[in-house]
């Protein structure tokens, strides 16, 4: 472990092979680290397999651009902007991709442990529920539970009497130890310590739980900088391998103090994202249509992301036009 | 005309201003509050603005006590952290506060729910090969499983009232112990982890609450439905015997806090 390396976009998307297993910062449509998904399509990787506490317009890109073979998640949709995760949900229904639902709290637990270096992670969380219906153990029925992939647990979950204070039966989440986290920060110092501004979703764990971390910061700042007020950092700069240095790379997903969410890119987008077609079109002009992430904000335009650009007090944009009135 | 205490009377609000005043009075003051996107948030922020000045909400991105001063569009959105007394994570939000036991009352959202409060927000047919696929879970079974008391809101439809929901990803009070799948009321599968479980079913048609058995029936119905039509929007067999009369209308101020304050920007309340 030493200082984490700085790179361009294109290699660190070089570094994710075919099948290998993602997990993400953000949460729905907040801090997900975009520019890396579009490069990760660009480069057409097959077979990867997300573990995400929640999912959202990065999933879609990713499952629409046929990257992804397994989905173990909660949720999928794009908030207010997209009621549906449509790609997950068309590939579910056609049974071309094994979606593996937990509760987001599990999700939690799995990631959590992961982080911690425990095997598993008891928890109350979403008993009785048909997540834990062994008819529905989607991995278990396509036998890859069978122990050959060492980040497949060979069991969905396991449930035992509480030992210590007689509480009953309790859940036994097993960990997630994804490949990589790919993580969207707003800072990252020169030595790689990163901050994340208002609330930190499930950052830290998923930083904490994978093998390799690259992180997509919206600046590097001078490392003193950040250890000043050490309380406010996130995660130590030897738990980070690789750093690219690219604003709005969030974007259309939205970044405290930065921008806000693009309402109208996902709203589009989730149009698109209704039928295979339309996604390829979407995605010839968003995606392939564009050399590179510099290319994407010259498309975007000034005027557009100058709106989107967060008011300095409140940390969003006040500019944004959101309802009806 | 300035807002007054008064009743507003039917057509003087919409179905959805109905919902949302009812969800409001489901908070007692100081309760601590686990609030999902859409109507349970201007449900929370009504009541924060009205009788229960001193509620908590916590959302479950991980804004714990936040007091925003621009409506969320989403429960992992910036706005919810503003002025919050800990920008925290999902660790936090659903393991230092909902199962360590702070959280009072669960304000949620659902596709389908059956006459047990079991609700469906995943698949549509089997899972193993659905029909169609919502959003998921997301937190809806956590919080809802772990909170003192939860109250769901949602569109009143006969397709969404259901005898038995396809996949039960929210439970209820009968629910399955896994993985031998017996069934089992909802105390016998939490054992000690048990605190209570849905209290209360608001939609754009009248308040539902729960009997003895564990079974859903009609409390209230909204003012101009009767509780034959509700019973007509759900397709099990309703019990209405113990509907107690009219829901208490929004009065004038609270759907001027809703439109005025609470939802300026007409983003749930168009």
């Amino acid at each position: 472990m030493g200082k984490p390396q700085r790179i361009t976009i294109k290699e660190a998307a070089n570094l994710i092979k075919d099948g290998d297993m993602l997990t993400f910062s953000g949460f729905t449509i907040w801090r997900r680290p975009m520019a890396l998904v579009y490069e990760l399509v660009r480069q057409q990787k097959k077979n990867l397999h997300l573990f995400e506490v929640n999912g959202g317009t990065h999933t879609e890109v990713l499952v629409g651009g046929g990257c992804v073979a397994i989905w173990e998640s909660c949720w999928v949709g794009h908030e207010l902007y997209g009621k549906l995760g449509e790609m997950v949900a068309g590939k579910q229904v056609r049974s071309e991709m094994i979606v593996e639902d937990y509760s987001h709290a599990q999700c939690v637990a799995r990631l959590l442990a992961g982080a911690y270096g425990l095997p598993f992670l008891p928890t109350a969380h979403s008993m009785g529920t048909d997540i834990l219906n062994p008819k529905y153990d989607m991995l278990g029925r396509a036998g890859k539970r069978d122990g050959s992939n060492p980040k497949i647990p060979m069991k969905k979950y396991d449930m035992m009497h509480d030992p210590f204070y007689d509480m009953g039966e309790i859940l036994l989440m097993p960990a997630a130890n994804p490949d990589w986290a790919l993580i969207y920060a707003q800072a990252v110092g020169t030595e790689g310590t990163v901050r994340v501004h208002a609330q930190t979703y499930t950052d830290y764990e998923a930083i904490k739980a994978a093998d390799k971390v690259i992180v997509l910061a919206e600046e590097i700042v001078p490392e003193d900088y950040l250890r000043e007020e050490p309380a406010l950092n996130l995660a130590t700069g030897y738990s980070v391998d690789y750093i690219v240095e690219l604003p709005w790379a969030a974007h259309p997903t939205g970044s405290q103090r930065f921008y806000d969410v693009d309402a109208d890119f996902i709203r589009s987008f989730y149009a698109a994202s209704k039928s295979q077609d339309s996604f390829n079109k979407w995605a010839d002009e968003w995606i392939f249509g564009v050399a590179d992430h510099q290319a994407y904000l010259e498309k975007l335009g000034i005027t557009r992301l100058e709106k989107l650009r967060a008011n300095s007090v409140l940390g969003y944009s006040t500019r944004v036009k959101r309802g009806s009135r | 005309m300035a807002a007054s205490n008064e009743f507003a009377k039917p057509g003087e609000y919409k179905p959805m201003d109905m919902l949302a005043v009812a969800a409001a009075r489901e908070v007692n003051d100081g309760d601590i509050v686990f609030a999902g996107t859409g109507l349970p948030m201007l449900a929370i922020m009504l009541a924060q603005k009205t009788t229960a000045p001193n509620a908590v909400c916590i959302y479950e991105a991980g804004s714990i006590d936040g007091r925003p001063i621009d409506l969320p569009t989403s429960v992992g959105d910036a706005r919810c952290a503003h002025m919050a007394s800990m920008a925290a994570g999902l660790t936090e939000a659903f393991f230092g506060q909902l199962h360590r036991g702070y959280v009072d009352l669960a304000f949620l959202g659902g596709a389908e729910i059956d006459k047990y409060g079991n609700v469906n927000t995943t698949v549509v047919g089997d899972y193993a090969s659905p029909q169609k696929r919502f959003t998921g879970s997301g937190g809806n079974p956590d919080i809802n499983a772990l909170a003192r008391r939860t109250v769901f809101i949602m569109v009143q439809e006969k397709r969404r009232f259901k005898e038995h929901v396809d996949y039960i990803t929210s439970p209820g009070w009968r629910i399955k112990k896994w993985p031998s799948g017996e069934e089992a009321h909802k105390k016998d599968v939490y054992g000690k982890f048990f605190r209570g479980g849905v209290s209360a079913v608001i939609t754009n048609m009248g308040v539902f609450r729960f009997d003895e058995e564990g079974i859903i029936y009609l409390d209230t119905v909204h003012p101009g439905f009767t509780p034959e039509q509700v019973k007509d929007n759900c397709s099990f067999d309703l019990n209405i015997s113990r509907c107690k009369g009219e829901t208490v209308p929004p009065t004038y101020a609270e759907i001027d806090l809703l439109y005025k304050v609470v939802d300026p920007e007409g983003i749930f309340l168009p």
